[in-house]
């Protein structure tokens, strides 16, 4: 367990699955370099296989007694989804001239699966019972990460100061153990580099005191960022205050830091004559539980009850956070608290990623002492 | 001339002539390494001329155990693993020592391009960075606390680039995501092809499997290469080492510990899903000393295999695994030694048996089983301390016990 934790807050009524924030993550950390493939923030339609395909059933995570449980390491083809090229080079360089020109824009690949493949897909009988709803994915930062337990080589590590997961790249030499550790399938191989990389919850960004760039650039501004144990974060609020926030999959043991106000605001059900059926619920609560836990129960009455409230009284904190008026209280960082970090540590430059083994490996003949750590 | 051509004929001494010496030590278990002038490390290859009229020694590879991985197909294709034969021929000149290892592998698994559950073949060679007493020899499992070793590693993977290597941004973007056509994108990619590090060849320095870490400051003087042959379905691997670089300290030695790995991309192998030596002795034909080191470990364990059995399924198999019929109480208690008698030596055991907390290696993820500490760590010192009180001190009864735990192992590939 880290001193501090970092957590994110996504308002699942709010999601309108317009992708923007993997976008924002993909230009900004996966265009390039082995990544092309992965998604480290993706958007996907509950209910539905996700990405990679069918992950919730490829094992990881722990079981009652606290033991790792084993896994299995998606295929990049069937599970993932291949990035293609199209072949606009051949474009630029094809003689129209000849006879029969065909067209030649084409993609080099034939994909089978990708990330979104089954968007909008959802289950139930159009209109009466049908529904889905998006449910963004980005790492959790776990407490108690899979990954991190699965690492035969003290690769990844969870920083003391926020919580943040990361792979120390010198370290890594590629096993994929972390893979299938991983409950949520949120670390992937990079094959150019033969290690493993995963979302760092854009520390260099959070160190400037800005949010990550999934939740900066997200248009239905569903996101809150913020240290869970500070008492003025709307985070704080929305997951220890008014527990409507819950993290996903808990049953995995993982300790998950990304946490979910649960989707309540579907449209009712609809009779075979097309008429609502009062008080039916869309999305079952049944589902609900199976992502986010008994708590989900209270979590929807907390928020029904706020609501009811605010369109009685015109008054409820609670409420007021989900409006979510402006960034600079939904985003609560320090980076006066990272600066202070860096001073301690004697860093000449305050703004530099603080984890040195990240960035800069240990380039020495020396020999690395393992240092165990105790983990709670 | 007349020094080459001695060089020459001492050189041409094979394993298979080799004459016993008047201590009367028994070679067999030992590689004998030739004498050559000189071994060029950098373009060692498995064709080289300098291992014409070099004998062979087999030497077999046990599949590793010790630890249960998460993989669940790596652990199904690897539950009941062979030992392997390799081939194993030796050289050394005054500065370098080099190892041509030839095994069998009924597929050629590389690791090229875009993929993320393939693993490629691969071999390694492990050499303490220096020794002196050989019943104190580093645990074979990538070192021990104060007993390190460097590991040299080499896997059929095509091409790879190195993290915020050489500082290239710029070719780190997928060519579709430039805006270059044509010659220029032909150029573009040829330039991103070139700082790609091939092959896959590196050096490790470790106290321990999970300490293991890369030596990238070239200090390790180290060439390898593998190739193979679809037509025998083999693989020759080739290795050569300084025996004095900013990693070992082996130089002035009469025998050399080293032993080797090998890994079978096609079962996933991988890090520990491996196939593993125990220390074998390497005899520097026509040097003097080490006899004592050649001597511990040929040597067959002198205690009574049937009492140790008795012993150690009453006292050890609560927390260790001992065979697949023998399954530990708790599988995640203790290491497994389903085939600790083909990768340890005997020296090992008994320190082991006798003081539980001198070899503790960081290999187990304490948050992997919580419930199940293989040791204890100080927070103050770091000391790893083992949760095995110390079992037995009579030393008949150890030596009954070492001699039980050398038969712990897997079968012989044919």
């Amino acid at each position: 367990m880290s001193k501090r934790q970092l957590a994110m807050v996504m308002d699942l009524n709010k999601c309108i699955g317009c992708q923007t924030c993997t976008v924002a993550c993909k230009t900004q950390w996966t265009n390039r370099n082995g990544r092309e493939y992965m998604y480290w923030n993706n958007v996907e339609t509950y209910p539905g296989d996700g990405y990679p395909k069918k992950w919730m059933e490829l094992g990881g995570g722990f079981d009652a007694a606290g033991d790792l449980k084993e896994g299995t390491i998606p295929n990049i083809q069937s599970d993932y989804g291949v990035p293609w090229d199209f072949s606009f080079d051949e474009i630029a360089t094809f003689d129209y001239t000849k006879n029969n020109p065909t067209p030649a824009f084409r993609a080099d690949e034939t994909p089978t699966w990708g990330p979104n493949w089954d968007e909008d897909v959802g289950t139930g009988n159009f209109p009466s019972d049908n529904y889905f709803f998006y449910l963004p994915r980005i790492c959790n930062h776990c407490t108690n990460p899979g990954c991190l337990s699965a690492c035969p080589r003290d690769a990844i590590f969870k920083r003391d100061q926020d919580g943040v997961v990361l792979v120390d790249l010198d370290r890594c030499q590629g096993y994929r153990y972390c893979i299938a550790g991983c409950p949520y399938k949120k670390i992937y191989f990079n094959p150019k580099l033969s290690k493993s990389e995963k979302c760092i919850l854009c520390f260099p960004r959070i160190e400037e005191g800005l949010p990550p760039a999934c939740a900066q650039q997200c248009v239905g501004r569903i996101r809150f960022v913020g240290f869970l144990d500070d008492e003025e974060s709307q985070v704080h609020k929305l997951v220890n205050k008014y527990k409507v926030a819950l993290p996903l999959r808990s049953d995995y043991g993982t300790g998950p830091n990304i946490y979910y106000i649960p989707p309540t605001e579907a449209p009712a059900k609809f009779d075979a004559e097309g008429k609502i059926i009062e008080g039916s619920e869309r999305i079952p609560v049944k589902e609900l539980e199976t992502l986010f836990g008994k708590q989900v129960h209270d979590a929807i009455k907390t928020l029904r009850a706020e609501k009811d409230k605010r369109a009685k009284s015109g008054e409820s904190e609670l409420m007021d956070l989900l409006i979510a008026y402006n960034h600079e209280d939904m985003f609560r960082l320090d980076n006066n608290y990272y600066q202070e970090i860096a001073k301690a540590k004697g860093n000449a430059n305050p703004l530099a990623p603080i984890d040195e083994r990240y960035v800069k490996g240990k380039y020495t003949t020396e020999i690395s002492h393992f240092k165990a750590e105790e983990h709670e | 001339m007349n020094k080459m051509l001695k060089i020459f004929l001492i050189a041409g001494l094979s394993t298979a002539s080799f004459a016993k010496p008047a201590s009367a030590i028994n070679y067999t278990g030992a590689i004998s390494a030739k004498r050559v002038g000189n071994i060029n490390i950098s373009t060692i290859s498995p064709n080289d001329g300098v291992w014409r009229g070099v004998g062979a020694t087999t030497v077999i590879l046990y599949p590793q155990q010790t630890i249960k991985l998460n993989d669940a197909k790596a652990n199904k294709l690897n539950a009941a693993n062979l030992a392997k034969k390799v081939q194993v021929s030796a050289i050394y000149s005054s500065s370098a020592v080099a190892f041509r290892l030839v095994w069998s592998d009924p597929t050629q698994d590389t690791l090229s391009g875009i993929k993320t559950d393939v693993y490629g073949d691969g071999f390694a060679m492990q050499l303490p960075v220096a020794f002196s007493d050989p019943k104190k020899l580093p645990y074979i499992g990538m070192g021990s606390d104060g007993r390190p070793v460097v590991v040299s590693l080499m896997k059929a993977i095509t091409a790879h680039y190195e993290p915020n290597g050489k500082g290239d941004i710029e070719h780190q973007l997928s060519s579709s995501n430039t805006v270059l056509f044509g010659d220029e994108l032909k150029a573009y990619k040829a330039k991103v092809a070139s700082t790609g590090n091939i092959p896959y060849v590196k050096s490790f320095i470790s106290e321990g499997f999970r300490s293991m870490t890369e030596v990238k400051d070239g200090s390790a003087k180290l060439g390898m290469k593998m190739s193979y042959n679809p037509k025998t379905k083999q693989w020759t691997g080739v290795v050569a080492k300084s025996l004095n670089d900013g990693t070992v300290r082996l130089g002035g030695h009469g025998a050399l510990p080293v032993s080797f790995a090998i890994w079978d991309g096609g079962k996933l192998n991988r890090g520990g899903v491996k196939n593993l030596s125990s220390w074998i002795a390497v005899k520097l034909q026509g040097k003097g000393g080490d006899d004592a080191l050649v001597r511990e470990l040929t040597a067959t364990p002198s205690g009574n295999a049937t009492a140790g059995k008795t012993q150690v399924e009453a006292m050890c198999a609560s927390c260790h695994t001992l065979s697949d019929a023998k399954k530990a109480a708790n599988p995640y208690m203790g290491p497994n030694l389903k085939d600790i008698g083909g990768y340890s030596t005997n020296a090992y055991l008994a320190e082991s048996i006798k003081d539980p907390s001198a070899v503790v290696v960081p290999g187990y993820n304490k948050n992997a089983h919580k419930n199940s500490p293989w040791y204890n760590v100080d927070p103050k010192t770091g000391k790893r301390t083992s949760t095995m009180p110390p079992m037995m001190t009579d030393d008949k009864m150890i030596n009954d016990a070492v001699a039980y735990l050398k038969t712990l192992k897997a079968g012989v590939e044919k």
